[in-house]
Order: structure tokens, then sequence, then C-alpha cells
């Protein structure tokens, strides 16, 4: 599952991703079931919408293949948005409070990542206690208030278009493909395999495991970091709560998409369906006027179910 | 073994178990008294041993889970729904224990769901639990359809508002739980076999202990505190709202770490999470105290709770214990 | 990868004579209490494969270790092409191109053979922080082009067999030059077909001047791959000797025979009472099969066999702790056990070989160790009393002696004979019927063994039965009244008292394996 092109070699019905049938009969019903769901105005929302996640859920996988979690990226994220859109406001200059944001992501994930390299502490309790830090933050810089007033340049990022092509896919597909060049392509990436397929054999290799895994926690900041640039451009200002508990939903795709918490398997692309699937998930739900609340315990089940295919498709 | 030796061995051994951090809480009191003046008045002291308490109540029975080496990250969720059914009940039925029994009951019922994924299942605990926290959060929010209940019956409400001679209820709830906390893990049979199995579950099967069937039970009295947890959260602020009881998992993991009971399993003591809750109320107290922006308190827990585990993990050095 | 080829076509065949290529001179090496290993000299050459023979506790595994830098060696000296070099670290090691295939394989399973033969020494690709994933591939391909192995560079290590996965893990060892390769028990887990594999493999880097120390217990292979063979014994080299100069009996004899360390003699059970354990055709998930025995009361009936054999297994299986998948195994009359606190309650105990691991909680105390599989026992109603308790437990260290300075003592500071002490007195309390010991002796000094041996007997005095599982000859013979012997997971023989020798005991352990 380490090649992309793994799938279209030869065709087999055990070859195709759980994921990707259920993506197919998901979208099937929701169409057949909702009027609104197959417009091509409501599907473009799908995609932009899930732009966020997929930059949370990429680096998730690599984390999650190292055999490690990062609870926190939610609270990064919202901590990240709230310090753009203050910085964004404050001074008008959109590169200073990205630059900002990213800095800032980045600074949690390094933290995270030498907590749980260096000191060897359990990323699961770990990351939950820099959870709590990060969302405290936010609140605290904030207010407990939005920060509005957030200028049109930022909001470009969401809702403008470039040659046509709205910005957030261009984010999208530029973040993926840098994490695939990232992953299949770089020695860092090998490492990230090895970081949880047999992290002694790094280390006995003469490979430098803890700064390895340092960069995959701080990938991760930095890309919540460029999440909250989307996040902030999207609701047009600061909220101190807007993407609290994010992370279940970038580790659910993540999980539904193959990635398991088997030892350094992961599947990239297995992760942009499951991103899809969410996203898909949500908004035909949304559209069939299913609360939110609810729309949690449907993603549980779609893990339960991507699970239970894998696990046949295994057997047969 | 008479009932005058008993006491005097419970008090030694938990008092040589939780020594020093006893110590922590003299210094953080007088501190604290030095801070500021309102410190050391009644109504203040009243007041943290109330919040004590239900912190306490929360962790008791996550106490024995971690004892286990494992872990319920649904414990916060749990108080949640079951605050906001017991309410619903009561509002339904009027009766104040009915509505009880229903929080009881529905936080055992989750307490034995964690459970059963973990034995039954064989998923590993912070797995299993993250997963139910989310469910249970979603069909909080789902039953509550963003409503909130108000107004519960004044005998209910002393549950969690109410003074008896003077001091908080919860309080005597804290202590008697802490007795019987203290009774069952250092007085029963099952007891000693939940240390065994956290200090190395391999060795306890092979030696005739039912892990299993342990295991199931620790899950499940997590979530039945987490239920009683809930009628006094749910007595004190006398409302019931779709994201009540959020909060409450930080701290209560903070407090059983800070305790000394060792996320690794096999070491710990019921007495010492009640001391970690005391130890971080009197923190949250102070900042209280001193007039800092409440938005701080998460940020101060999670500070805390890190801090808490990289002592135990420094203090066990065992690796390769991912969780 | 052209500096290996070159080394390879460079260096020829040592007949003897010239040099060696590398020469350990009287090394030895101490533990506490254990002599590993005792002035042992070895010399290896180009093209040759040395054949290091012995039984368990030999020092085989600490010689390896030493050579590969992993112990320090406390005297004696190495030279490379008769030069005094030191190996203090595995980088030495490496250095010196001396390379280990352990029996656990340090592969990635999710990166493919080519990332796994260059983990650590990727070509940079023209982007910086880049692979260069053609040149790593060919350069692959030659390597396994030159073992004979064909398979695919791009297949994932967990998709490859344990055959072909031992291979990769040869031909990392060669991509980072190595010129004297130690094989460690390679065909413990191939097949016949397999093995065959290995052995052309063998001869293909013999010719091109790799030298390899081929370690194992089966004799028939010894005699096929081999250019001469090292026996050890007790930490000593016993015997250096060219296949065509020996015969298997030869070797038997000189791996066995050991100096009699224990004046310990015991009077053998005469009249064995009703029938305890008694097992017929079992099998088991763990793959064990056709297994037939029978342990009365008063008896010590020992299990023998090399390593992997499966008498651990055997022990599993009857206590329930890995599943029973045929067969009948019946204690006490009671059949169907399923799990071990069934097993437990039915009367069973199982001192595992692992004590650490398996039969102790080590961050507890003595106290609770000893109670840990009676509480039900004595506490019936499930009130737990430490006092109590602990004057239980104090009995149990006075009648076995465990040098502890009291029941609250943490069990890891523990000696180790100590340790075996606190899991015998554990089963003493549960008033097991049925003890199964698993290498009781393991680890222990000599003057604790007798002490074990006495207090096994003191056991069966009283009318328990004792299964004893041991790879030490001498204390099979000593101990046991009689013996079954295992190989490849099965029993495959029975010897009575007067039939039991070491002689006897390794015939059937080893033969044709």
């Amino acid at each position: 599952m380490a090649d992309l092109t793994l799938p279209l070699r030869g065709f087999g019905w055990e070859r195709i991703p759980g994921a990707a049938y259920m993506l197919a009969v998901l979208s099937a019903s929701f169409a057949l079931v909702s009027n609104g769901f197959v417009d091509g105005t409501n599907l473009a929302n799908i995609g932009m919408q899930s732009t966020i996640l997929l930059l949370l859920a990429l680096p998730m996988t690599l984390i999650l293949m190292t055999e490690g979690i990062d609870l926190s990226m939610g609270a990064v994220l919202t901590l990240a948005s709230v310090v753009l859109a203050a910085v964004a406001v404050k001074t008008g200059s959109v590169s200073l409070a990205l630059a900002g944001a990213l800095a800032l992501g980045a600074a949690f994930g390094f933290a995270n990542g030498a907590l749980v390299a260096w000191l060897k502490l359990p990323p699961f309790v770990t990351t939950l206690g820099t959870m709590g830090i990060a969302s405290g933050l936010a609140l605290v810089i904030t207010d407990a208030q939005s920060i509005t007033g957030v200028g049109d340049d930022v909001v470009f990022f969401y809702a403008g278009k470039l040659a046509g092509v709205p910005v957030p896919l261009l984010i999208g597909v530029a973040a993926y493909l840098c994490t695939h060049w990232l992953l299949y392509q770089t020695r860092f990436g090998t490492y990230v395999f090895a970081l949880g397929g047999n992290r002694e054999a790094l280390r006995l290799a003469g490979v430098r495991a803890n700064a390895y895994l340092i960069g995959v926690y701080a990938f991760g900041g930095a890309m919540a970091g460029l999440a909250a640039l989307l996040l902030t451009a999207r609701i047009s200002a600061g909220h101190p709560t807007a993407a609290i508990g994010m992370e279940f939903d970038a580790i659910a795709a993540v999980a539904i998409g193959g990635t398991s918490f088997e030892k350094g398997n992961g599947w990239l692309f297995g992760t942009v369906l499951g991103v899809l699937l969410v996203g898909v998930l949500r908004n035909g739900l949304n559209l069939l006027a299913v609360p939110s609340s609810l729309q949690v315990v449907a993603i549980g089940v779609l893990i339960i179910v991507a699970l239970l295919i894998e696990s046949v498709k295994d057997r047969a | 073994m008479t009932a005058l030796t008993m006491p005097r061995l419970a008090l030694s051994g938990e008092l040589r178990a939780i020594g020093h951090r006893l110590l922590a809480v003299v210094a953080l009191c007088t501190v604290l008294s030095l801070m500021s003046d309102a410190f050391l008045t009644t109504g203040n002291i009243l007041n943290v041993l109330r919040q004590a308490a239900l912190v306490f109540l929360l962790a008791s029975g996550l106490t024995l889970v971690i004892l286990t080496a494992g872990l319920d990250l649904s414990v916060g969720a749990n108080v949640g729904l079951s605050a906001c059914l017991a309410a619903s009940v009561i509002q339904a039925t009027g009766s104040a224990f009915l509505g009880a029994a229903a929080g009881l009951v529905s936080g055992c019922a989750i307490g034995l769901g964690n459970g059963l994924l973990v034995t039954a299942l064989r998923l590993p605990p912070f797995i299993a639990t993250y997963g139910t926290l989310w469910v249970i959060h979603g069909l909080t929010y789902w039953f509550m359809a963003g409503a909130t209940i108000h107004g519960l019956p004044p005998a209910f409400r002393a549950l969690g508002s109410g003074y008896w001679l003077s001091v908080p209820i919860p309080v005597y709830l804290m202590f008697v739980f802490l007795a019987i906390g203290i009774g069952f893990a250092r007085y029963t049979t099952w007891g000693q076999e939940i240390y065994a199995i956290g200090a190395n579950p391999v060795a306890a099967r092979l030696s005739g202990v039912p892990v299993n069937r342990r295991l199931a039970l620790v899950y499940t009295v997590s979530g039945a505190m987490a239920g009683l947890a809930s009628l006094i959260f749910l007595a004190r602020l006398n409302s019931a709202e779709g994201d009540i009881g959020e909060p409450l998992t930080l701290p209560a993991i903070a407090a059983v770490l800070i305790g000394g009971t060792s996320l690794f399993g096999g070491v710990g003591t019921v007495s010492g999470t009640l001391v970690g809750a005391l130890i971080l109320t009197l923190v949250l107290n102070g900042m209280n105290l001193l007039a800092i922006d409440a938005n701080w308190q998460p940020l101060v827990t999670g500070a805390i709770l890190i801090i808490a585990v990289a002592l135990d993990v420094l203090t066990r050095g065992r690796d390769g214990a991912n969780r | 990868m052209a500096a290996v080829a070159e080394t390879l076509a460079g260096a020829t065949r040592d007949g003897g004579g010239t040099v060696p290529l590398f020469e350990l001179r009287d090394i030895s090496k101490s533990f506490p209490g254990v002599q590993a290993l005792d002035g042992v000299s070895l010399e290896i050459r180009a093209g040759e494969v040395h054949v290091l023979l012995g039984e368990n506790g030999a020092g085989k595994s600490s010689l390896m270790k030493v050579l590969c830098g992993a112990y320090q060696a406390d005297k004696g000296e190495f030279l490379y092409r008769g030069e005094r070099v030191a190996i203090r670290s595995p980088s030495d090691a490496r250095a010196l191109g001396i390379a280990v295939i352990f029996q656990e394989f340090s592969l990635v399973p999710y990166l493919n053979v080519a990332q796994n033969i260059f983990l650590g020494r990727e070509p940079p690709g023209r982007i910086p922080g880049g692979v260069d994933h053609g040149r790593m591939h060919a350069r692959a391909r030659e390597l396994l082009h030159l073992l004979g192995l064909e398979v695919d560079t791009r297949a994932l290590i967990h998709t490859l067999g344990v055959a072909q996965q031992q291979l990769v893990e040869i031909a990392k060892a060669l991509s980072q030059e190595a010129r004297i390769l130690v094989l460690d028990e390679p065909t413990s887990a191939l097949s016949g077909r397999e093995s065959e594999r290995l052995f052309a493999m063998i001869r293909r880097l013999q010719s091109q001047g790799v030298a390899m120390i081929y370690i194992s217990h089966r004799l028939a292979e010894v005699f096929q791959i081999g250019d001469r063979i090292t026996v050890l014994r007790d930490g000593r080299k016993v015997g250096s000797l060219k296949p065509k100069d020996t015969t298997p009996d030869a070797l038997v004899g000189l791996m066995v025979g050991r100096k009699v360390d224990t004046t310990y003699a015991r009077q053998y059970c005469e009249s064995p009472g009703e029938v305890v354990l008694e097992v017929r055709g079992m099998a088991a998930a763990n793959g064990v099969n056709g297994i037939d025995l029978v342990v009365r009361a008063g008896e010590i009936v020992g299990l023998s066999g090399l390593v992997g054999a499966g008498r651990t297994e055997v022990a599993r299986a009857l206590f329930g702790a890995d599943r029973v998948t045929a067969g009948e195994v019946r204690i006490l009359g009671r059949s169907r056990i399923g799990a071990p606190d069934r097993a437990v309650r039915l009367g069973m105990a199982l001192v595992p070989e692992n004590r650490k691991r398996e039969g102790l909680a080590l961050i507890r105390s003595v106290g609770d160790n000893i109670l840990l599989a009676s509480l039900k026992r004595i506490f019936p109603r499930g009130w737990f009393s430490p006092a109590a308790g602990a004057t239980v437990a104090k009995e149990r260290i006075r009648q076995l002696r465990i040098a502890t300075p009291g029941t609250r003592q943490l069990v890891q500071l523990l000696s180790g004979g100590n340790q075996q002490k606190v899991v015998v007195a554990k089963w003493l309390n549960a008033d097991a019927k049925l003890f199964i010991f698993d290498e009781p002796t393991l680890g222990i000094d000599v003057g604790a063994k007798e002490e074990i041996f006495a207090l096994i007997d003191q056991l069966v005095k009283r009318g328990a039965a004792v299964l004893m599982i041991s790879s030490e000859l001498s204390e099979v013979v000593k101990v046991c009244d009689r013996a079954y012997v295992m190989r490849d997971k099965r029993i495959v023989g029975e010897l009575s008292r007067h039939e039991m020798t070491e002689d006897s005991i390794l015939r059937l352990a080893m033969h044709d394996g």
C-alpha cells in the first residue's frame, strides 16, 4: 500500500479499497434520498469544506503511522486561527498573519514531538494535555469572544478563485502533493514507515529516530497553522472554539481511509477518500436535517463499517 | 483482625503512601493563605472541599481503571449524558429518586460498554474510550436538542448544594467513597488482583486471575462513579445542557496522576487520588482568588497533566507503553 | 556497490597456512555467578563455513554477542588479518565487516526490499531530502542476484515469507560490505526446501570469499554445510574438527559429558500414586501435536529436548494458556481446562521459564506475589487482610528460606534464585497437585539449584506430581524418575530410569533434526 499506483495495476475487486466502495454507496444513497445533494454548488461545497479537514488529516496519517496520535490538532488549529485573525486585523498584513499561524502551529507540534520523543511520554495523554493548553490559550487571548473585522484579503483564501479554480481546492491539492512527495519520495517519509514499523531497526541503522519523530509532529502543527488560514477565511473571524474536536474527524478520516493503528502501515490517498467520506456524510446528513450531534455517531458507525470491510477483505 | 487494629493499619499504610503529597497540600494552603486574605475563610475552604469532592468522586473509579494500566477518556462525556438523562427523568416524573436511578444506571451502562469493548473486542482502552467519548457526546447533544433543563426539586439539589452540620454534603460523600475505595483496593481480594493485573497482566493471568472479568469490573465501576458524580454535578448546577461534563475529563485524569497512580499500572492509591484532587482544586482556587481569568484554567490543568505524566514516566522509567 | 563486488571478487578461499581473516584468542566473559566463556579461541577464514555447535548455555550466543560488539570480553584479543583490533561497540564490529543475522530480523514491514536494504543509507536524489529510487532499486537488484533471490525489489517486506526475509537481511548485511557473516540458527524457521536454497546461497557466498559462522544444533546440517566444526561446552572449546574427520556420535559425545556440578542425590519414586495428569493425542494452536503423557503422584517426570522442540508450548497448552485443538487433557480426572484460572482451580501450577515476564509482578512485593495464586483459597469471602496475608507469606519465606528483608520487599530487588523461590512459594500456597516447572534452575547459582531440587522433591514426597522441563541434561538424569523427549513439536520417546542418560536423551533430541 506504499505505492499510489498499486491499486491501478490489474483489476480485482479486492484491490479497491473499502473506502472507495463506501464513498460510492454513500454518495448514491444521498443522491437518491435527498434533492439538494447532486447539485454543482453543493458538491463544490463539500470539496471546499473538506479541505480544512484534509490539511489536518494528511499529517495525522503520518503521526498515526508512527504509532502516535495528536489530540491537540483541533485546539491548535483554533488557536492559530484566532492568532491569525488578531494579527490580520491589527496589522492588515496577511503574510504576517499566516507566518504567525504557521510558527505557532509548528511550535506546538514541536512541543508535542519533543515530549513524545525525548521524554518518551505516551502520545495520547500528552496531547490531551497540550490540547487543554491550546484551547485554554485560545479562550484567554480572545476572552471567549470572536475576533471580527477580518479583511477581504484573508477571506479570499476561502471564497476566492485563481484561474477559475477555488483557492481552497488549489491549496488542498498542493498540500496533498507535498505530503505525498514527503512520504513516498524522501528519506523523511521512509523513516516515518520505520518509526512505526520497527523503530529499533532505524536506530540500529544509525538514524536519529527522535529527530524524525519530532519532525512528524511539527509537520502536523505547521499544517494546522496553514489550515487556520482557510478556517479564518471561511468564517471571516477568529472564533475561540471553532475547530475544537476536529481532530476526531481527522482521525476518523485516516482510519476509514485504511491506515489502521497498525505498525507503520499507511495509505495517503486513502486519507483523501476518508476525508471525502466524512465530508459527504456530514453534508448529506445536513441536507436531511440530521443534527450535527448525531452526525458524530454516524461517523463512528462509518469507522466501524470501514474496519469490518477491511477485515472481510483480509479473510477473502 | 480485630476492629481495633484494622483502622490503625489503614491509616498508617495509606498515609505512608501519600506522605509527601500531603505536604504539598499543606504547602499550597500556606502559600495561598499568604497570597490572599480570602483563602482561609470558612466559605472558601468549604468551597474548595466541595469542588475537590466532585473531582474525587469522578476520579475514584478512574483510579481503578488506571491501576490496571488502562484509561477511560469517556468519564466527562459519561457525566454529561447521565446528568442529562437524570434531569429529564426528574422533569418528566417529578421524582428525584427515579432521576437519580436513571443517572446511575446510565453511568453503569456506559462503563460496562467500555469494559466489553476492552475485554471482548480487545480494543486498546484509549482507543475504545476515545470512541465512546464521541458517541456519548453526540448522543447527549442530540438528546438535549439544544435545550436546557432547569429547576430541579430542592430535595435533589441538596445533594450538591446542601449542608449538614455546616459541611457540604458532597464532602461527606467524598469521605464515604474514600473509605469504600480504600476498602476495595486494599482489603479485598479483587483489589489485590487489580494491582497484579496492572503490574503484570501476563503473570496475573498465569497465576489464575480472571483478568477479563476484573477489567470489565473496573470499567463498570468507573462508569458508575461517573454516574454518581453526574448527580452531584447536576444538583450543584441545578441545570443540565448538552455540554455539561465536557470539562471534567482532564481534571479527573490529572487528579489520578498527581495522586501518584501510574499510567503504567500496578502502583497507586485511591487516597492519593483524593490528595491529587485537593492539590488541583487548590491551584485552581488560588487562581480564582488572585482574580486570574477563568479561561486560564483548562490551560493550567493541561500543563499540570503533562507535568504529572512526565514525572510518572521519569520515575517508572518504563518504555514501550504506548497510549 | 562497486566496493562490495570488488571485495567479494578479490578475496579468495583460504585453504590454510595463510593468516586467517579473523581470529579470536582466549576470549573470556563472565556474568555474576556464571562463566559464559572461558578462554575460547577461534579462527575464521575467508570463504569458510565455520560451524559453532553446542547445547543451550554452552556459550554460543555469548560468543556471538562478543563478536558483534554487544558484549565486552573480559579477557582475550581479536586479530584481523593478524593485527590486533578492538571491538568495543556494534559500530566497531560493523567497521570490521562483521554482521550478525539474528533470529529476529531488523526489517521494516511496510517498506519494500530495496528500502530495507538501504535503510539509513539511501542514495540522495536531485532534490535535497529526496531519494534516488532508481539507483537504489538497481543496486538492490544486483545484490539479490548475487544471492540468488528472485524477488521484486518493490515488494513490501511483510508480503515475503520468512526465508525470503532472511535473505533480504543477509543482503542488507552484504550491502554494508560484510566479510564475516554470523548466522544464528538460520534454519529454525525454514522448511526443508527453503533450507536447501539457503545452503545454495551460502555456497555461492563462500565462492566469493565471504567467511561465515554458522550456529546450529542440527547435526545433519552441520555435515552438509560445514567446513570446520567447533564444539563448545560450558563456555569452553572442547573440539575443533573437520567434518570428514568425525562422526555425529563423536560430536554428541563432545557436546555432552559435562562435569556434574551438584552433589544432590535423590531418592527416586518406587511406587507412584494415582494418575494426576493424563494427556492423549493433544495438539495445540501453538504447533505441538501428538502429545501423549502421564504423570503420577510422587513422580518427577522430565520433559526434555532442545530449544524449539516445543516443550514450553506443551506446558502452556496443558495450563490453558494456549488453545488446545485436539486430544484430551485430564487433571485428576477433570478435563476441558480452557483457561488458566480454571487450571489453577483444578490444582495446576505453572512455574514459567521467563519468571520475570510471566511468573512475577516485579513491582509488587514479595508478599503480594506469594499470595497471588491463592487469594480465593485463603480468603474465600473476598475480604483481604494484609496482616493475615503477611503471616502466610512469612511462613513460606521461612519454609523456603527466601533471602528477603521482609514481605514488603519489592520482588525485582531479589536475586534470581530467590525470585524463583517466590514463584514456587506462590504455588505452594495454592495447594497445587500438579506442578509444571519450565527450566526451574535457569539463571540460578549452584547452591540455590540444590535447594530448588530439594524443594521439588518435598513436593512429590507430599503427594504432588511434577512435570519438569529442563535443557540441563545432567539435571534431568539426576532428578527425574522418567523422561519424555521432544523434537520438532512432538514427543519422540519415553525413557525409564534405567534408560535415561545424557547421551540417550540427546540422541533422541537431535538426530535427523
